[in-house]
């Protein structure tokens, strides 16, 4: 492409697109420590707003909620998701129909598997709560964790596989000192992706959790904030949130990308 | 390998799209079809009520409103989406993936919080009110927020990464002696990106501009945001049949009017990318 | 001759309507070093991977010492397999690659420990016995996959392309390598080649394969002597073809004159022929107005030893290659335009149906 760019035009849009990518939350990390919170007036630095959020107990057991929700659901999905994409990569011949089942939780809209999930479990009269969040999480978190496993199996050499068994290892065996061993980076890559979608998600959330206080999650948190009276403190929490999305994201990245040292 | 048909790996996860993906999407078509009960239950009996509904001229128009705010996010994104791709992949080949990188960083993470943003920005007390005060323009400026450009502004800013990754990868997979041929036959730069790199490209384009156009015609939370009360799209209007209307029959035929454009747009897409991969094998 | 160690007996692999392995059988001994050798798609692969068990049969059986091995699963096989790719364990160094087999096979740590020090002494890789794979170079890499195979004294050891990832140079040593090492242990190899020069170093007996047929398997001495087809005249070594016809019991070359040739048996007068004669069978001589075959040099090619000479002649319309020791070429000191005439003897001549 670099014949057909002009250098100074490209720099530009560039900078132009990262400025709009990146003006909106810069400002928000920025607000999170004015020590007068509001948005048309800098005061000076305070980590004040930190401060407050400890002490909020709705922010807190919000946090605490999410923490429950995402670190089930990335265990189960990382689980499930690992072992699909194995099953899957190991066929030689694809299946159409498999294919959607799996890439669907991806691209169907979030409202209408939120609604209907809630229809399901209030049909089935099931009390929907912390556990009907992790239930319906695990659906498009062992989704995302398959497609990233199935990315790293395509380089996967499958001889090894046979090497295993060739030397006398049956398929357990294989799986647990072969496969795994050389998926792993994939594997945590998948699980941080899960863990960071899980933290984030709001709808699905949303109509699942049921009507408890103590279901809320931090997503339902903070939307609740914004809707219902913005203040100060929520920079700071959604400066928290942004971090522990880009701290998981990079370190995904990292491992997805590096495969094992000496690999 | 090849005879073995590892069914037990994939039975925990497929057990569970099963469960808890298939059968409930499978509810909701069901439940389109049936009545709604009177105080907000369902009755069941077969009904075509709920679809015919979906084409009153009162949620026509919000239809057609959502289609048109998603469209224009749609269009608005991929030109964006495309420069910055197209820009991504003139830079030298060891900067690409730090630039593709930080250009996807924002999509991860949380969409509330990036929407609140906008809020922040568009604000009547917020910072581009400040600015311009700053700056000493001291008359009245236009609302900014719970405005349509607001929410388009807002899908547009949320979806812009990912059209930015759609567009990159058959950019970036676009071999360059293609344009330099082209260069060589004698087409001047505008003549071979619009006759060669575009056309070879354009499957990036289209998926881009498929996603955000579903993502954003279903979207709830930012017209509900940024959009304010008052604002509705198909999103928000499912969202009430099922937490306030109380109407779960006409809000599942909705969703599935959502679903089938959902559908036929990744259909279309799909036969798009196909008759032009003859094009896109050239490039690889 | 005593029970062969292995017998296939009609193996025959269809994958659909496509006969990869087309009702196949052979024999092979204790102690033998085979090589399958064919191109691309001739079956060679699918029958190494129906012998270490990847691969079900569609009919037939294999005999191991007697017994029918053709349900056993490969991990019960007494048979291994060296990859073409080598299928080292990235994660694992190599003592641990090697000693992986054992580890299955539950033998005691001390005995693993002492036996994969002397696998690591006979690939003579002891001194890199904790690097991981990616820190060897190819032909250590090759090594370590030999060992991994060999520890568990298998009844059979099957190469797929051992030697196709190493450079030219390093394939002459490792093919000398291979045979010293199967000659030392004294297991029984089968290697799946398509280098016909690789299998004629390496192998006791080659057997030629196309579209999963056995079309020879001899020695690679009768092979290169007597093939039995134009097909395996043409895959080992250079061979010269020139197209004639049997009449009166002569064999008649496109120009119409008789040339020398051993008459084949089964072929019949008014046959399409070709007669197929190795270069360096081939006498030349400066043109001195003989009325046999004659032609011009169209090229000389130097090789060292040789000199290869192509000619266009009177007898057909491709070129002949004609190779001459570095002394003959000093005698008759030919170079491009000379006219000459050739010759041959009768017997040094294949005739095969065209």
């Amino acid at each position: 492409m670099a014949s057909l760019a002009n250098p100074r035009l490209m720099l530009v849009i560039l900078a132009a697109v990262f400025a709009f990518l990146y003006v909106p939350i810069s400002v928000l990390v920025a607000l999170s420590f004015n020590e007068g919170g509001l948005p048309t007036a800098w005061t000076g630095f305070s980590t004040k707003w930190y401060g407050e959020l400890l002490r909020n107990g709705d922010i807190m057991s919000a946090a605490f909620n999410t923490l429950v929700v995402a670190l089930v659901s990335t265990a189960l999905a990382t689980l499930f998701g690992s072992l699909l994409a194995v099953g899957v990569e190991i066929r030689r011949r694809k299946g159409r129909f498999l294919e959607t089942i799996i890439f669907a939780p991806m691209i169907i809209p979030d409202i209408v598997l939120a609604i209907a999930l809630l229809s399901f479990f209030s049909l089935l009269n099931v009390t929907m709560g912390l556990h009907t969040v992790i239930l319906s999480h695990v659906v498009f978190n062992l989704a995302f964790v398959c497609s990233v496993v199935r990315a790293r199996l395509k380089t996967f050499d499958w001889s090894i596989v046979e090497a295993s068994t060739d030397l006398g290892a049956s398929m357990p065996v294989t799986l647990f000192r072969i496969v795994l061993p050389v998926m792993l980076p994939a594997i945590i890559a998948g699980a941080l992706l899960a863990f960071t979608l899980s933290v984030d998600e709001f709808i699905i959330a949303f109509f699942t959790a049921g009507a408890g206080r103590d279901s809320i999650t931090l997503p339902m948190q903070i939307f609740a904030m914004i809707r219902f009276g913005v203040t100060p403190e929520i920079n700071a929490l959604a400066t928290i949130v942004m971090a522990v999305s880009v701290v998981a994201l990079t370190l995904s990245q990292r491992l997805n990308r590096g495969g094992l040292p000496g690999q | 390998m090849q005879d073995r048909k590892p069914l037990y790996l994939m039975t925990p996860a497929l057990a569970w799209l099963t469960a808890f993906m298939v059968i409930p999407c499978l509810l909701i078509l069901a439940l389109a079809f049936f009545r709604r009960g009177l105080y907000g239950g369902i009755e069941y009996t077969f009904t075509l009520e709920n679809l015919a509904l979906v084409f009153d001229p009162l949620y026509a128009g919000i239809f057609l409103k959502s289609a048109w705010i998603a469209g224009l996010a749609a269009l608005i994104a991929v030109i964006i989406g495309y420069a910055a791709a197209f820009a991504i992949a003139a830079a030298p080949s060891r900067q690409q993936p730090i630039l593709l990188f930080f250009a996807v960083l924002p999509f991860w993470s949380n969409y509330l919080v990036r929407t609140y943003a906008w809020i922040v920005l568009l604000n009547r007390e917020g910072l581009i009110t400040g600015l311009a005060r700053w700056l000493g323009y001291d008359a009245e400026l236009p609302r900014l927020l719970y405005t349509e450009g607001a929410v388009v502004v807002g899908l547009v800013y949320n979806y812009l990464p990912f059209v930015i990754l759609a567009c990159y990868a058959p950019l970036s997979r676009l071999n360059p002696e293609i344009a330099e041929a082209s260069r060589d036959l004698g087409a001047s730069g505008w003549t071979t990106f619009r006759r060669v790199v575009l056309p070879m490209t354009a499957p990036g384009i289209a998926t881009g501009f498929v996603f955000v156009f579903v993502l954003s015609i279903g979207n709830f939370v930012t017209p509900a945001l940024l959009g304010g009360g008052q604002f509705q799209m198909i999103g928000n209007l499912v969202y009430a049949q099922f937490l306030t209307a109380n109407d779960w029959p006409f809000g599942a035929a909705l969703s599935m009017i959502l679903i089938a454009i959902m559908m036929g747009l990744l259909t279309l897409q799909t036969f798009a990318t196909e008759r032009a991969s003859g094009a896109k094998r050239e490039g690889s | 001759m005593t029970q062969p160690l292995l017998s296939l007996r009609n193996v025959e692999k269809h994958f659909g309507t496509v006969r990869a392995v087309d009702g196949f059988s052979l024999d092979i001994q204790e102690n033998e070093f085979f090589a399958l050798l064919g191109a691309s798609g001739s079956g060679k692969t699918t029958l190494l991977r129906m012998l270490a068990g990847f691969e079900t049969l569609t009919g037939g059986e294999i005999l191991l010492d007697g017994k029918d091995i053709s349900q056993v699963p490969p991990n019960r096989r007494p048979v291994n397999l060296m990859f073409q790719s080598y299928a080292l364990f990235p994660h694992m160094s190599i003592a641990q690659n090697i000693a992986y087999g054992l580890e299955m096979e539950k033998c005691s740590k001390s005995e693993i420990k002492r036996r994969v020090g002397e696998m690591l002494e006979i690939i003579q890789l002891s001194h890199l016995a904790g690097r991981k794979p990616d820190q060897l170079s190819g032909g250590q890499r090759q090594r370590v996959a030999l060992g991994r195979a060999l520890i568990k004294r298998p009844r059979l050891l099957l190469l797929d392309e051992p030697l196709g990832a190493l450079d030219k140079k390093l394939r002459g040593d490792m093919q000398l390598e291979l045979k010293r090492l199967q000659h030392e242990i004294g297991i029984t190899f089968i290697i799946v080649t398509h280098d016909q020069e690789e299998a004629l170093v390496m192998a006791d007996r080659v057997a030629i394969l196309k579209d999963g047929k056995l079309l020879q398997c001899a020695t690679p001495r009768d092979i290169y002597e007597h093939p039995n087809s134009r097909y395996s005249a043409d895959f080992i070594g250079v061979m010269n073809f020139l197209p004639a016809t049997l009449r009166q019991g002569q064999v008649i070359a496109a120009n119409g004159q008789p040339v020398a040739a051993q008459l084949p048996e089964g072929l019949s007068e008014g046959n399409d022929v070709v007669v197929a004669i190795r270069p360096e069978r081939l006498q030349v001589a400066a043109y001195r107005g003989g009325g046999g075959p004659r032609g011009r040099v169209l090229a000389t090619a130097y090789h060292g030893l040789d000199l290869q000479l192509h000619l266009q002649t009177n007898l057909s319309s491709e070129p002949i290659t004609v190779r001459l020791t570095a002394q003959e070429a000093e005698q008759t000191a030919l170079s491009e335009g000379d006219e000459v005439e050739l010759g041959w003897n009768a017997k040094d001549t294949r005739v095969f149906a065209a």
